[in-house]
């Protein structure tokens, strides 16, 4: 767990950590993955892993529309928007 | 140095679903901005998704017509990165267990035909559209398209060449618009394309550094830019650099490719289990019934024409290749003893009227019905076929029925001998010059002949009798 | 109370907020709902209503969305946050009644295990000045251990219902996975996320889940099996029935006054009738691991949808989208919650997921694997809930693994998605202490059984901080 994997994982994350937090964050990551690393002794060969606790499969649903126009509500909660879309800083491809 | 090209796609086809993959929101296309936007497309907090079993069908009956391998027990991932039109920061995909493994498809590209097999089909649910040009400084996001279900479909890297390319994804849409499961409305934005291109020194076994080309959704656009990509990779290769292997966008103004803006660390997707979404199960019962209502396909129509209406190979591909023609030319063919003139009809002026309006069939005026009645008509020489012609455009403007036409403007063909008789008499009667220039070896006034009685029938006569009647006449 | 016409519902609810006015120390409550709870509790007044928990002021932990109200979970993300929709969980409480005071305080994005992370301050344990109630669902244990209300929901993802109710001497249940819904919860780690109610005693608790359960469309992770009574079996006799005993618990490493209080609440079932049985759970000391990394992994994803685009908070005038991303969360999530993320997108990360993830769920249904065969052995499993009592704030450190080892014991119920539940079993130095019961998967009746039944002997359940209730 290097400054580099921080600096990475951080923008996976689309976090920042200020500077003066970073060689504190670095460490307790460090110490968590050195806690979590004790797994790694046990043999789970042919294993496999559980996703959900819930040995079932899903129910689903037919294709009919349910859902209401809830552009009004929805475009009010926005922390930027105007009456017709959410607005963000202009994005360049 | 010869070079090989190495082509893929990955083309992502909306299904056309009434609601989408994960929750009930409306698919409908062209709505206003986000009036279709279910609490989960939002992704709001505490919400759930819950899986559209239509989806998986319709994706199943693409398994099937490509003789896939269909996963009863499908799974989903989560791939995680951050984008306005993607609102939990993540897309619901299907990375370990797609629906639909292997498969294949047959194209036929430069008169040849070759089987391009694919490598799995996918089911994922759609972003939202950002929209770049409305606001200054600013995008506006839409999420109107947000979850809606996309099967999305992998070829294995076996086209050779541009034209193979557009073959193939040509082959998909006609595939996909024939079992009903996309309306292949490009225009819409109901398929687009990636393609993968890379280029490699003949006989070598390695394949090239591949660019992806991103979505891409006209054929002509395609053919372009894979074009302009071989050549651009050829030229940095011959200067000695490498290809690198990257997202590039196509440009239709300039006709050129050119790389996409992105980082390199966001290219890490974590994908991982979605822990909200339980496998969902296809019984054997389900499949069975899916088998069993599987539309007749482009191919078996092309056949069945063949061999038991009758039609020659050309018509039978051309009518078979689009569903609403081959539609049309059944329907009217209940209304009809004589298919294979409707065939040849269908083939013939009603898409050389297609073409001149630039419409679909089912666009048109003409209904399977009234086509049918038209060519019954002709079939029973009620019209001659000069004559269908311009009842057709008549339909074709106005839609009206073909026996009022007929009837309105007096159409029907001249049968009565006895008229014809008459009047193919006089015509000779009143140019002799003529009939003494025929007699003595120009043969070519025959047709001055007939033309002189159609004159004066105002072309009802029905062209055969009056051919005979003439030859009985003047010889 | 209410029905035997002491008091009306109205002024119940007025008392209520009294309550936590004078208790405001606490700070148990991020949100009131007052106008809507008087007009509520009002119209019991005037049309009396039969339904199961008519009038009772409950306190919902502020994980629930509730419509039109404020739901924050503790977070400054969130903290302008109006749901334009309620979670099943509510909608259920207060179709059988309930009148909704207030959202409670909790650990921000329920991680945590001492109420210490929230954006909206400490809350307070009601039995010390500095000492913490417990996490994530600190203000909802608070809340009832002062007697403000007699109930309140909470959220179990690694043991935020049973930690906080042992410190804060409540009782305090975690379903079967899948029991409640998980419709209008936030999400922090799916898999392992399960609502539940915390009460002074069992059959409260009881009452509650009778309501709170349901089989939600909304939710395919949600259980469609008979729902029973859960009241039913609480008077049942545990004469001949089976206690695991897990013999891999390393309570040497604890006070010896926890030792000794657990020791005797076994005695206290023996007495009872139970038997005692020796099991081994081999794998249970690698469910913090476990956990440490498939709940990171989780959390990291559900919580990339704050992003300040479609609501919560947002950072001022950034100068494109990237700042917009990185500033809104940055600004918008504490410590904690970033430790969190960022374990999670290492784990999952190209290179490392084998590694970790993968590696996790796999020991995870070894551990499930351990339960399955225990519980053909025994009707229930006991163990202490929390290695102590409450601790003063701040008393952790800044080493995080300290806090994380705090859930020893609870743990493991969510990996294996079994019910389990905790009840106040003793008094170390004035300080309530918890015992844990964990049941087989779906057997709440179990649990509710074992514990009113202890109940009915013991007055653990009794105490506050000013003395015994009557």
């Amino acid at each position: 767990m290097d400054k580099k994997t921080v600096t990475t994982i951080s923008y996976l994350s689309r976090l920042k950590i200020d500077e003066e937090k970073e060689e504190k964050i670095t460490n307790d990551l460090e110490n968590i993955i050195k806690f979590v690393d004790q797994l790694n002794d046990i043999d789970t060969s042919d294993i496999e892993p559980l996703t959900n606790p819930l040995e079932k499969t899903a129910k689903t649903r037919d294709d009919i529309v349910t859902a209401d126009n809830l552009k009004k509500e929805l475009l009010e909660i926005a922390p930027s928007s105007n009456e017709d879309y959410f607005l963000v800083p202009r994005v360049v491809e | 140095m010869t070079w090989e090209t190495v082509i893929g796609l990955e083309i992502h086809a909306q299904l056309s679903t009434k609601s989408k993959l994960f929750s009930g929101g409306s698919t409908e296309f062209g709505a206003e901005s986000n009036t279709h936007v279910d609490l989960i497309d939002m992704g709001l907090p505490g919400v759930l998704p819950v899986a559209n079993k239509e989806a998986f069908y319709k994706a199943i009956r693409f398994g099937l017509a490509t003789g896939a391998e269909i996963n009863q027990v499908s799974s989903f991932d989560r791939k995680n990165y951050f984008y306005p039109d993607l609102p939990k920061g993540y897309q619901i995909t299907q990375m370990t267990k797609p629906i639909i493994e292997k498969g294949s498809i047959k194209i036929f590209a430069d008169d040849s035909e070759k089987v391009i097999n694919i490598t799995r089909a996918h089911l994922e649910e759609d972003a939202g559209k950002s929209i770049h040009d409305l606001f200054e400084g600013e995008t506006g996001v839409d999420l109107n398209r947000a979850g809606t279900p996309l099967l999305e479909i992998v070829s294995e890297p076996e086209i050779s060449n541009a034209k193979e390319a557009v073959a193939y994804f040509k082959a998909v849409r006609q595939l996909v618009t024939f079992l009903d499961i996309c309306d292949g409305n490009m225009a819409q934005g109901s398929m687009r394309c990636d393609v993968n291109v890379s280029i490699k020194k003949s006989g070598d076994k390695e394949l090239g550094t591949r660019a992806e080309l991103k979505n891409i959704n006209s054929f002509k656009f395609i053919e372009k830019a894979i074009n302009y990509e071989i050549d651009r990779q050829i030229r940095v290769i011959e200067s000695g650099d490498s290809v690198v292997q990257e997202t590039r966008l196509y440009d239709s103004e300039k006709n050129e490719t050119r790389s996409m803006r992105s980082k390199e660390e966001a290219n890490d997707y974590r994908y991982f289990p979605c822990p909200d979404l339980l496998p969902v199960v296809i019984s054997d019962k389900e499949l069975q019934e899916i088998k069993e209502s599987l539309p007749e396909l482009p191919e078996e129509k092309e056949h069945r024409y063949i061999s038991d209406v009758g039609l020659d190979e050309s018509e039978a591909k051309i009518i078979s290749s689009s569903k609403t023609m081959a539609n049309m030319f059944e329907e009217a063919s209940t209304k009809t003893n004589d298919a294979k003139l409707v065939a040849k009809w269908l083939v013939g002026d009603v898409s050389a009227l297609l073409n001149k309006d630039n419409i679909d069939i089912e666009e048109s005026n003409l209904s399977p019905e009234n086509f049918g009645k038209l060519i019954e008509r002709i079939s029973d020489s009620t019209i001659s076929g000069k004559i269908a012609k311009s009842v057709l455009e008549e339909v074709w403007e106005s839609g009206s029925d073909v026996d009022e036409i007929v009837e309105t403007k007096g159409l029907v063909q001249i049968q009565d001998e006895s008229i014809l008789v008459e009047i193919a008499k006089k015509v000779v009667e009143s140019n002799p010059d003529q009939v003494t220039a025929y007699k003595g070896g120009k043969d070519k006034l025959f047709s001055f002949f007939v033309g002189q009685v159609m004159k004066e029938t105002q072309g009802k006569a029905n062209p055969k009798s009056v051919n005979e009647i003439l030859k009985k006449i003047l010889n | 109370m209410i029905s035997h016409k002491e008091i009306s519902n109205k002024e119940l609810v007025k008392e209520v907020y009294k309550l936590i006015n004078e208790n405001s120390h606490l700070n148990a409550f991020i949100t009131l709902n007052e106008d809507s709870s008087l007009k509520k509790a009002e119209n019991f007044d005037n049309n009396p209503s039969d339904s199961s928990l008519a009038g009772i002021p409950i306190a919902q932990k502020d994980l629930f969305c509730t419509k039109n109200l404020r739901t924050t979970c503790g977070s400054k993300i969130l903290d302008n946050f109006i749901p334009p929709y309620s979670a099943t969980v509510i909608d259920n409480l207060e179709k059988a009644g309930c009148i909704s005071i207030g959202k409670t305080n909790m650990d921000e994005f329920a991680m945590g295990s001492s109420n210490e992370t929230s954006y909206f301050g400490n809350v307070h344990n009601p039995w010390g000045e500095n000492l913490v109630p417990g996490g994530s669902s600190g203000g909802s244990a608070s809340a009832i251990a002062a007697g403000i209300v007699p109930a309140a929901s909470g959220t179990d993802t690694g043991g935020s219902i049973r930690q906080p109710a042992s410190l804060c001497g409540i009782t305090g249940l975690k379903p079967t996975y899948g029991r409640v819904s998980r419709w209008g919860m936030i999400a922090f780690a799916s898999s392992l996320d399960q609502a539940g109610p915390m009460a002074r005693t069992a059959e409260d608790c009881a009452l509650l889940l009778n309501e709170m359960c349901s089989h939600d469309i909304k939710d395919t992770t949600s259980l469609d099996e008979n729902i029973p009574n859960f009241e039913d079996a609480l008077n049942q006799s545990l004469k001949g029935k089976k206690i695991g005993v897990v013999k891999d618990l390393d309570l040497a490493s604890l006070d010896n006054n926890v030792v000794e209080v657990y020791e005797n609440s076994l005695k206290e079932f023996v007495s009872l009738g139970a038997e005692l049985v020796d099991i081994s759970l081999p794998n249970l000391s690698l469910s913090v691991p476990t956990y440490y990394v498939v709940a990171p992994a989780e959390c990291s994803s559900n919580l990339s949808r704050f992003d300040g685009v479609k609501f919560g908070r947002r950072s001022q005038n950034p100068k494109d989208l990237e700042e917009l991303y990185i500033q809104t969360r940055s600004e918008g999530f504490g410590d904690e919650v970033k430790r969190r993320i960022l374990i999670g997108s290492y784990v999952l990360s190209a290179g490392y997921y084998d590694a970790y993830y993968k590696k996790a769920q796999q020991v995870r249904r070894l551990i499930k694997k351990d339960f399955d065969e225990a519980f053909s052995d025994v009707d229930v499993i006991m163990t202490p809930t929390t290695r102590g009592a409450a601790f003063e704030m701040g008393s952790k450190g800044s080493d995080p693994i300290q806090m994380y080892l705090e859930d020893l014991f609870t743990i493991s119920a969510n990996l294996a998605g079994l019910p389990a539940m905790s009840l106040p079993n003793g008094n170390i130095d004035n300080k309530p202490i918890g015992l844990q019961i964990i049941g087989n998967f779906l057997d709440e009746s179990s649990i509710l059984n074992f514990a009113h039944m202890y109940q009915t002997k013991t007055n653990w359940h009794m105490l506050t901080p000013e003395g015994v209730i009557k």
